[in-house]
């Protein structure tokens, strides 16, 4: 199976930190797969860095095999990546239809004068335009209607207009950055059950993610970083096997002993 | 006020209209740009160049005019779009100054200090409403097409925008070329009801005050410019009877009422959504 992503020796440093600190990454065609790690590992600058929101200091990104580091952000959107946002980042002012029709700028055609003649190319492609964002909106489990500010929705519900709207775009890899935060575990699972759809139809899903149920269950595969670095590849069985995995998450026996005796020290 | 005051008063509305939706077109991409003022004196001085000296009749100036405007509004997009946000906005009243010493300095072709005269052929309600009614209505129809949205999408969030596939430089260049072309007009239209154009007609206090009728009219839709170019025309025009010189003051205060109540301005497209939201209206587009 080919990659859909591919990083080589990725590197970012801002000021003195070093944010990500030689990482490599492969992700498997149609795969949904996990970075983990806890906050503050990089795993969102790995992200940002993959749709060119930031340029990396070393290193290589392929996309289905293109180089994509340098390349200016709307450039690798039209390679076939969209993304959602750790904070959501919605259109203020605009409805739930209008935000994810936006998303579908790549798939259309018509020129600024089809739309002043008001030609029939630009009526069916408003007609179709119209159509596929409602069916996405159905497809994500948005509730609210569609002429609804998408701003004035539920947290769970502006979640799936942003996953909407990347999908309009008809990518082939989709980043999504904590898709679950906030949302409760029915929602959570909605999400999970989304993913497969999306896999099935042929996608390529990273996510970032801390529910660790959801990783177990739906992610073929993980990153897990820490401090910048990988620690671990592989199934997230595997990965939490390995001592240093446990140790960035939970911490080292020792500070445990000693955080013990701080607090014994307070009371006493 | 007399009846033939206030057809005055309104017809000059008409044409502070055009310059708002001229400077709407731009703010639509994100761009802040008192650029149309500078399109407007070079069109004005064209137009009185290619009617008086040249011979052409009006309206081809008229045409000539939005289409040199347009034409205008590429080379000023490729000049200042590579300018971020408060540079840019710097850069486009720097344009105005410079428009202003151009005028000053090009006498064979704009009667320097002195100004020049332009035809009054086209100073009338059916060519200031046509001009008006065509720009409405290019930006009418273009406000949910691919173009609008993408140019709505860049003005709030640039980078989401990106992530998207829209090169927020393009739908910028676009928002220059129809700012241009309707700066063109505006700029015809002021010259031939005033039939006399000077180095001051078309300068700062010009773009200041068709700054303020967009922000206070409201800058995210069509009709906030519109209606804000009119009501702050008229509104001075209205006050100067029972109020004398303290008309300015009342002005100066409404503005800020409005900063404070209604920021998005008069007309609020958002607002109303979310009224209708709280209504629990179904709604659908």
């Amino acid at each position: 199976m080919s990659n859909a992503i591919e990083i080589e020796g990725l590197v970012k440093t801002f000021g003195g930190l070093r944010a990500v600190a030689d990482v490599d990454l492969r992700v498997p065609q149609g795969s949904i797969y996990g970075l983990l790690g806890p906050n503050g590992a990089g795993k969102t600058t790995v992200l940002n860095m993959i749709s060119g929101f930031l340029t990396p200091d070393q290193g290589v990104i392929r996309v289905h095999g293109k180089e994509t580091h340098g390349l200016p952000p709307h450039r690798i959107a039209r390679e076939g990546v969209s993304r959602t946002y750790q904070n959501i980042r919605l259109f203020p002012g605009m409805t739930v239809l209008e935000t994810v029709a936006t998303g579908a700028y790549q798939r259309r055609r018509s020129s600024i004068l089809g739309a002043v003649l008001l030609s029939r190319a630009e009526r069916r492609e408003r007609a179709e335009v119209t159509a596929k964002a409602r069916a996405l909106m159905e497809q994500v489990g948005i509730t609210a209607p569609p002429g609804a500010l998408a701003e004035t929705l539920s947290y769970g519900d502006q979640r799936r207009v942003e996953i909407a709207r990347a999908l309009a775009a008809e990518p082939r890899v989709l980043l999504l950055d904590e898709p679950t935060a906030g949302m409760n575990d029915a929602e959570s699972h909605q999400v999970g059950e989304l993913l497969l759809t999306l896999r099935g139809q042929g996608l390529t899903l990273v996510l970032i993610e801390h529910n660790m149920r959801l990783v177990e269950e739906f992610c073929d595969q993980v990153t897990v970083m820490n401090s910048g670095a990988v620690l671990a590849v592989g199934t997230l069985a595997a990965c939490l096997e390995q001592p240093d995995v446990r140790e960035a998450y939970f911490g080292k026996r020792s500070d445990a002993r000693r955080i013990e005796t701080l607090r014994r020290a307070r009371r006493g | 006020m007399n009846l033939a005051a206030w057809n005055t008063t309104l017809q000059f509305a008409g044409v502070s209209a055009i310059f708002a939706l001229s400077i709407y077109a731009s703010l639509w991409t994100g761009v802040l740009s008192l650029a149309p003022v500078f399109f407007g004196a070079v069109s004005a001085f064209t137009f009185g160049w290619v009617t008086l000296t040249v011979g052409l009749p009006p309206v081809a100036g008229l045409v000539l005019a939005a289409a040199g405007g347009g034409l205008l509004g590429v080379l000023t997009a490729f000049l200042v779009l590579r300018l971020e946000s408060h540079y840019l906005a710097m850069a486009t009243i720097a344009l105005v100054l410079i428009g202003r010493v151009l005028v000053l300095n090009m006498e064979d072709f704009t009667g320097g200090v002195a100004g020049t005269l332009a035809p009054g052929d086209l100073g009338t309600w059916l060519w200031c409403l046509g001009c008006l009614g065509l720009a409405a209505y290019v930006l009418a129809r273009l406000r949910g097409s691919r173009f609008g949205l993408a140019a709505s999408a860049v003005r709030e969030d640039p980078a989401v925008a990106q992530s998207l596939g829209i090169n927020p430089r393009s739908v910028q260049l676009v928002g220059f070329v129809l700012s241009g072309v309707f700066g063109g007009m505006a700029g015809v239209l002021q010259a031939s009801f005033l039939q006399f154009i000077g180095p001051d007609t078309f300068y700062t206090h010009l773009g200041f005050t068709t700054l303020a009728a967009v922000v206070l009219g409201g800058a995210f839709h069509w009709l906030g410019p519109i209606i804000g170019a009119v009501v702050f025309t008229a509104l001075p025009e209205l006050l100067r009877g029972p109020l004398g010189e303290f008309d300015s003051i009342v002005t100066g205060l409404l503005l800020v009422v409005i900063i404070i109540y209604l920021p998005r301005g008069l007309v609020d497209l958002r607002r109303l959504r979310l009224l209708r939201g709280r209504g629990k209206t179904a709604v659908s587009e």
